[in-house]
């Protein structure tokens, strides 16, 4: 699978800042390549391998763009903001339940082509975590520019439609966002994600948040309901003293996708949580990495995932937790519980701790077993089938996850859709 | 209800039940008390549809065959075990899974199910007659519940359930003396004449309170003597050893 540069790079001669870095970090894509397991941080995912075998083409969006999408995909029975993006493009936003002078809120291809707003973003492209992340700053299309003022709390969630339609086949598409809440402010925002008809398509996105003194981010992301799409979301935070930030992951429908967290606590008393539940079935592969760094003192970060596969599944958690010898008093967590429910699926695990300072907390823990069969037992003796039970386990394992998020209506909203997705699910499991 | 010829059970090559016969008509309560090691939590749990026994003889449960049956099949069809040891699960919550239950039994026998509202009206009253605190309904199932609210979580599901033969493996152990008193009033408020119960204890003390009509003092995989509830105080007395156990 080869992309076919070309015609990009003819739109892009002007010379313009903005075209001269997308053809510098082009030329630097060229030169890696799609990442593959001879990286230390893709050991787990061979990217290069999976995009081969199962996208034969993958094209760069020309500029026939739509932005049609199906108003059924709108979550209902929940009041909340939206941004609807459609193939990664900036199509709408509503902001009903809020003080609008308090939000400004723009599409990013607006910034990238406005020289006064392109300053306040122009650091970011000089990121060079992976190849991918090159990729993402030649090709950027769209995305979302939002800055929340000092001292404001979102009254209603925020979610941000990720749909894709007909026009994503076969396509890579590239957006970022950029949200950066101010001193004292609050947000809750979801990822929401969702494809027309099956559609196979690779979406490679960077998130940027900055989170100032004080300030909340709560931050969901559910693909539960997407099946065929590929993807990788690289999420960079920036967190000031004593903010939060709360990142819950419900991975669990699309073919592939590799999360990236790298939460960087900068200042004292600053903390950050990733919560995640991976549920896999058939031939799945899904991959977390975290990357939490201490660079203050009396931070605190926690991390807890739980993850079901079953079939021909794949699952990976690599989770580091970074303590610079300055960053005393740190408090680091985390923990990794797999259940591995069929031969032919695997779960890697690889924990991580470097610690340069002397006085900190830091634990991490690992297990990775089946479902223990005297449960099993004691459900069937309560009348309940061999599927109901195994059911009720799995559930009842990954539930823990779910526990782990603090606001309540959006708990009732993941907790339905795992429901759905629980429901949907065919049960084989291997006893061994 | 219940007729038991000639059961041999054995796991890993070892014997454990040997030609145990026992007969249990409806209304009658059977206690079994033998010394540790003598096969009563393996005749019950053979009797539930545990995995991993060698199984000889024959088992007859309300005319049919009971070991060819799979272990739900069971419990729908009413036989019902309170756990010695029940098991903690974690993430399931405990008011689900009583109602997940008392549902699908209720489905195959072809009941309307219960509503939310209702069960909750129903789980309510049987909780407060055997003196549990109602949340527990809420907690996850049996997770860091004493050893008291764990047999009394047993209890609760055997009165929810409405079992037709009941087997209570060592539900004495562990209780208080208040406890125990709570548990034998809720057993014997669902003795009836269509209901039977097979008891199985260690001690005299339960059947002060539960009267049996029958005790069978269990050794070495059979029984080696039947009585009525005299029979149960004698034992305290004399000890198994008189019974020809020889341990």
């Amino acid at each position: 699978m080869i992309l076919n540069f070309d015609e990009f790079q003819k739109a892009n001669q002007s010379g313009s800042e903005l075209n001269n870095i997308r053809i510098k970090n082009l030329n630097i894509f060229k030169e890696k390549g799609f990442p593959s397991k001879r990286e230390e941080n893709w050991k787990y995912t061979d990217l290069k391998t999976i995009l081969s075998n199962n996208l034969s083409t993958l094209e760069i969006p020309n500029n026939k763009r739509t932005s049609q999408y199906n108003s059924e995909w709108l979550l209902k029975d929940f009041k909340h903001n939206q941004i609807v993006l459609v193939n990664g493009d900036f199509v709408s936003s509503d902001f009903s339940f809020e003080d609008k002078e308090k939000i400004k809120i723009k599409p990013l291809k607006i910034v990238l082509n406005g020289e006064k707003d392109f300053e306040k973003i122009r650091d970011y492209f000089t990121d060079q975590q992976n190849s991918l992340t090159s990729l993402n700053h030649a090709l950027v299309n769209d995305g979302i520019f939002l800055e929340i003022e000092d001292n404001y709390s979102f009254n209603k969630p925020l979610i941000i439609y990720n749909f894709f339609n007909k026009f994503s086949e076969n396509k890579i598409i590239n957006n970022k966002s950029f949200i950066s809440l101010g001193k004292n402010s609050k947000l809750n925002l979801l990822e929401y994600y969702k494809a027309e008809d099956s559609i196979k398509y690779f979406n490679n996105t960077i998130h940027n948040y900055s989170i100032q003194k004080n300030a909340m981010l709560k931050k969901f992301s559910i693909d539960s309901n997407l099946d065929n799409s590929y993807g990788y979301h690289l999420t960079n935070v920036k967190s000031y003293s004593n903010s939060i930030f709360e990142n819950f992951l419900f991975s669990s429908g699309s073919s592939f996708v590799k999360n990236e967290i790298h939460c960087n606590l900068l200042e004292s008393f600053s903390s950050c949580f990733v919560n995640a539940l991976m549920f896999l079935s058939n031939q799945q592969h899904h991959e977390l990495k975290t990357n939490i760094n201490h660079k203050n003192e009396h931070c605190k970060s926690s991390q807890l995932v739980k993850s079901v596969l079953l079939d021909k599944s794949n699952g990976t958690y690599q989770g580091k937790i970074y303590v610079t010898k300055d960053a005393q008093k740190t408090d680091g967590y985390q923990l990794s519980k797999a259940l591995v429910l069929s031969e032919n699926s695997a779960f890697n695990s690889k924990p991580e701790l470097e610690i340069y300072a002397d006085d900190v907390k830091c634990s991490h823990g690992s297990t990775t077993g089946n479902i223990d069969q005297n449960s099993i037992f004691y459900l069937m003796s309560r009348g309940l089938s061999k599927e109901q039970a195994n059911k009720m386990l799995i559930e009842g394992f990954l539930n823990e996850a779910i526990e782990t998020i603090t606001e309540p209506n959006i708990q009732l909203l993941i907790s339905k859709l795992f429901i759905d997705k629980i429901n949907k699910t065919k049960f084989e499991i291997n006893e061994h | 209800m219940l007729d038991i010829k000639s059961l041999s059970a054995s796991i890993d090559g070892k014997k454990i039940l040997n030609g145990f016969n026992l007969k249990i008509k409806p209304g009658e309560v059977h206690a079994i008390m033998g010394p540790n090691g003598s096969g009563k939590s393996t005749l019950a749990n053979v009797l539930t549809g545990k995995n991993g026994y060698e199984i000889k003889g024959q088992v007859l449960y309300q005319g049919k065959d009971l070991l060819d049956l799979p272990i739900e099949e069971r419990a729908q069809k009413g036989l019902f075990m309170a756990f010695q040891y029940p098991l903690e699960i974690a993430g399931v919550n405990t008011n689900n899974f009583l109602k997940t239950s008392l549902n699908t039994i209720r489905k195959v026998r072809g009941q309307k199910e219960v509503d939310s509202l209702d069960f909750l009206k129903l789980v309510k009253t049987k909780t407060k007659n055997l003196k549990i605190d109602e949340k527990i309904l809420s907690r996850q199932l049996n997770v860091g519940f004493s050893g008291g609210e764990k047999k009394k979580n047993e209890i609760l599901q055997m009165t929810i359930l409405e079992p037709k033969l009941a087997i209570l493996d060592e539900t004495d152990s562990g209780l208080d003396i208040d406890a125990l008193r709570i548990v034998s009033d809720g057993v014997n408020a669902l003795r009836s004449k269509e209901r039977s119960f097979l008891i199985i204890t260690h001690y005299q003390r339960l059947l002060d309170y539960i009267k049996p009509d029958f005790v069978h003092v269990l050794v070495d995989g059979k029984i080696a003597k039947t009585g009525c509830g005299e029979l149960a105080v004698e034992l305290e007395k004399v000890g198994y050893e008189k019974m020809g156990a020889n341990k």
